[in-house]
């Protein structure tokens, strides 16, 4: 059998600073269901390109797409939507595929499947918008839940009309109070006290909107969860997001060392 | 920053939303009214209970609400959206009359004027032409006076409807208003008479000819010179005037319109108990409107709908029968007026007298003969932009242009003028910028939303037939405030806007997009917090019509702006995200790892789920 790297997991970024231990997890899974996963963390530039640096952002993919070329990966498995339509766009040698249309290709690890049927909360789905137009990943997280056994409700706004978490467009750190807004009238439009979101950045724009609220990562790798949990909250700050990236790299080389 | 440059690509798609944006495209019905009235706006306001706030805003457009509240035939109706989708129109009239009548105050009237300029304007006309032209002329600092023929104000609105329809004191009252601000009233002053045009023309700096069509029109059948033949103007005139008519008790009135239902109805208030109203049309196709020939037939009117003219049958040079001919068609393939008959089914109506409401002409004789072109009907020829007339100083308004028809569209017919006049006497461009004078179509396109029901109109409520007909009092009785509110209520609200019900940003920063690339395209300038607002959502590409892709700009400037800021954005939140993505791309955070084989599968058994 050949030692080849055939695909790469990128976590991105969020989610390694938000859950150092569900990147790691999520490797082994992969480890063990697809061999020849390996794993780059590194960011894909997205957010240098929403500011509208491209000439920065052409450099910065270059750095990524050279770390892929050296692992002579063909496919890239991603967490994040904004790495997701990234990759996809710049990446045209690589297969570019989301966790959340992969996990129902592969199936749960059995230890969690059913996991959360005697959970007592309802999961409203808050669906990232940058791949508001890509079903299958929504069908995959639908597909996730169910298979873990939660019961969940869709908003008003889902699938492909889902609103703005509040994160996009970095406009939290350009207008704050405007996003504020934007990730309350979100929320308000969900009955559910509860929300699962895939997306680190906005799981933490649910909780900042009022909501207690999970990565789907956190329900596969952790829980069973119910009313009775303490649900994560947002960072105090920064340095704790850094420390969280930094523990990620250290499970990543912990992983395939 | 620099200053910011776009590449002409980026420009371009900008100007595609200044151009198809139709977040400032008027609702139907006020691109229909000819005076632009905000009806959306003072119908959400009744709907609101905010009755005074509604007269206000209709006030900002007409000074008769009153009067029109009543006797407008509301084209604006004709385009709602509830008429369009369920047959069902919003009440729009019912509805200012209702706010009007209760809640106008002419305390709050506006008497504003631009400072006197010293200039004097001559109105020929206190009809709805004329008088607009006056108020319009008067608010501008200009002196006016209107010369009128007879002893009372309002023109067609006066002595053409009916007192039934309209009660004459709400007229004078609100007239009112051009008193206070000063403009002059010459009232029974004849011109061509008392005073001739040319004296007009020559002590006024413009003069405004707004004389109506006051001319009625008699067809010359066998018979329509015996003495009981009448024509509609001088029969309505008269009746306006003094609530009487030497009438016989059999009559019939020729003609399928408005005006020829007013004759009918009036002819039962001043004696006759037998009338006949003959139409060539049949009567889905009469040009009256459909209540009105309701209101009619529930007061007696005999309807010959499909039956023209033959002739009036004479006995001492007095009518004695008016016989008539079933009418086949009334236009020809090329849609031109051609009736055809057949000849073989007639009948003849014993009557006294045969009313002719068959059209108007205008009086053009106070006019030296060639001073002024003239056409069909003897209208006054006027450039249909500016209604100027070859003499410079004068212009046309109203029925005597032959462009309007009705009480606002002559309205819109003296603002227009007035508009010219003001140009005139300034200097100024006559020709700029006047599309959106007078009805015109809307870019708006809505579709209905998914929840809206059919509501069905709501009817004002009317005095019964055999007590109306004994006298002149008004016949519809208007909303109750419970009414007005639910008919109001029904406004679909017509707009597009729909990404800024969806976009929160956006509400922050404009009214509409279109409103937000013109301000870029005009000025080259946008504060960078804009484009930096965006969330790059596509929630209002989703729900605009037109499929924009806002964000897609949003980030054209972003770009520019990046360029213009040497690299970095302007924003100084951001140095934020480029620690971020410095720290992102730096080794420290950074790993990337090939697979491992061998891989030990009891390892996650082990750590399993924690």
């Amino acid at each position: 059998m050949s030692k080849k790297t055939k695909r790469v997991f990128v976590p991105g970024c969020s989610l390694p600073s938000y859950n150092p231990e569900a990147v790691k997890k999520t490797l082994e899974y992969l480890q063990k269901k697809l061999p020849g996963t390996g794993a780059i963390l590194k960011c894909c530039g997205k957010p240098t390109k929403a500011l509208g640096q491209l000439d920065k952002f052409h450099e910065r993919y270059d750095q990524f797409q050279a770390e892929v070329d050296k692992l002579g990966a063909d496919e890239i498995i991603v967490a994040c939507q904004s790495c997701f339509l990234t990759m996809t766009e710049n990446s045209p040698n690589q297969k570019v595929i989301s966790l959340w249309e992969l996990l129902p290709k592969i199936g749960l690890p059995e230890e969690s499947v059913g996991i959360g049927k005697n959970s007592d909360i309802v999961f409203a789905i808050h669906d990232s918008c940058p791949t508001r137009n890509r079903a299958t990943i929504h069908e995959g997280i639908r597909w996730i839940i169910n298979e873990l056994g939660y019961k969940y409700e869709e908003p008003p706004h889902t699938r492909e009309t889902t609103r703005c978490c509040g994160f996009g467009g970095m406009v939290v750190p350009a207008n704050p109070d405007l996003a504020l807004r934007v990730m309350k009238r979100r929320t308000s439009e969900m009955e559910s006290d509860y929300v699962v979101a895939y997306c680190a950045a906005c799981r933490e724009s649910m909780v900042k909107g009022g909501k207690k609220a999970v990565h789907i990562l956190d329900l596969i790798f952790g829980g069973p969860w119910n009313s009775k949990s303490e649900f994560p909250g947002v960072p105090g700050s920064p340095i704790k997001a850094w420390a969280n990236r930094y523990k990620s790299k250290k499970n990543i080389n912990k992983v395939l060392g | 920053m620099d200053k910011v440059t776009y590449p002409k690509k980026a420009l371009d798609k900008m100007q595609e939303i200044v151009n198809d944006c139709m977040g400032d495209a008027p609702p139907y019905c006020e691109a229909t009214c000819p005076m632009h009235t905000d009806v959306k706006g003072y119908v959400n306001l009744i709907a609101d209970g905010k009755h005074k706030e509604a007269v206000n805003v209709i006030r900002e457009k007409l000074f008769i609400p009153r009067v029109l509240g009543r006797i407008c035939a509301h084209p604006c109706e004709e385009q709602c959206k509830r008429e369009k989708e369920f047959r069902q129109p919003m009440s729009i009239a019912a509805l200012k009359r209702f706010a009007a009548d209760h809640y106008d105050d002419e305390k709050d009237w506006d008497l504003k004027i631009e400072p006197e300029n010293g200039k004097t304007v001559a109105v020929i006309g206190a009809g709805p032409a004329g008088a607009q032209a006056a108020l319009d002329l008067r608010r501008k600092g200009y002196k006016v006076t209107i010369y009128e023929r007879l002893p009372v104000v309002g023109g067609m609105m006066r002595v053409g409807i009916p007192e039934y329809r309209l009660p004459r004191h709400i007229i004078d009252h609100e007239y009112s208003l051009l008193n206070k601000i000063g403009v002059e009233f010459k009232m029974g002053v004849e011109v061509g008479k008392d005073i001739s045009f040319d004296e007009i023309k020559d002590k006024h700096d413009a003069v405004v000819i707004a004389v109506g069509a006051h001319k009625g029109v008699v067809i010359p059948i066998p018979g329509h010179d015996l003495d009981g033949v009448l024509d509609a103007v001088n029969f309505l005139r008269e009746v306006s005037l003094t609530r009487k008519y030497d009438i016989g008790k059999k009559i019939a009135v020729i003609g399928g319109g408005n005006v020829a239902i007013d004759v009918a109805r009036s002819a039962r208030r001043v004696g006759a108990e037998e009338v006949h109203l003959v139409c060539l049309e049949s009567k889905p196709e009469m040009p009256a409107h459909d209540w009105e020939i309701e209101e009619a037939e529930e007061e007696g009117v005999i309807l010959h709908d499909g039956f023209g003219p033959e002739q009036i049958i004479g006995k001492d040079g007095k009518v004695a029968g008016f016989q008539i001919k079933k009418c086949t068609s009334v236009f020809d393939k090329d849609g031109k007026f051609n009736p055809q008959y057949d000849e073989n089914i007639k009948e003849t109506l014993e009557v006294d007298n045969v009313i002719f409401a068959v059209g108007q002409a205008v009086d053009n004789s106070f006019v030296p003969e060639g001073k002024l072109e003239t056409v069909r009907g003897g209208r006054f020829k006027a450039d249909p932009t500016t209604l100027q007339t070859k003499i410079e100083k004068v212009f046309i308004a109203g029925d005597a242009s032959g462009r309007s028809v009705i009480a606002i569209e002559a309205m819109a017919e003296g603002r227009k003028a007035a508009i010219s006049v003001d140009r005139y006497l300034k200097g100024q461009d006559m020709f700029a910028d006047r599309q959106y004078e007078g009805t015109y179509e809307t870019w708006l396109e809505t579709e209905l939303k998914e929840d809206v029901v059919d509501l069905p109109r709501i009817e004002t409520s009317k005095v019964k037939p055999e007590e109306r007909i004994k006298n002149f009092d008004e016949v519809d009785l208007g909303f109750t405030e419970e009414q007005a509110v639910k008919e109001a209520s029904r406004c679909l609200a017509c707009e597009c806007k729909l990404c800024m019900k969806e976009c929160e940003m956006l509400n922050d920063y404009c009214e509409c997009p279109k409103e937000l690339f013109e301000s870029i395209l005009k000025t080259g300038e946008i504060d960078p917090i804009i484009p930096y607002s965006c969330n790059m959502c596509s929630q209002c590409t989703l729900v605009c019509p037109k499929e924009f892709e806002m964000k897609d700009r949003f980030m054209d400037i972003r770009k520019q702006m990046i360029k213009a800021n040497g690299g970095k954005s302007p924003i100084k939140g951001h140095k934020a995200i480029e620690m971020h993505q410095a720290l992102g791309f730096s080794k420290l955070f950074n790993t990337a790892k090939p697979a491992k084989y061998g891989y030990n599968e009891a390892d996650v058994k082990e750590k399993g789920r924690s």
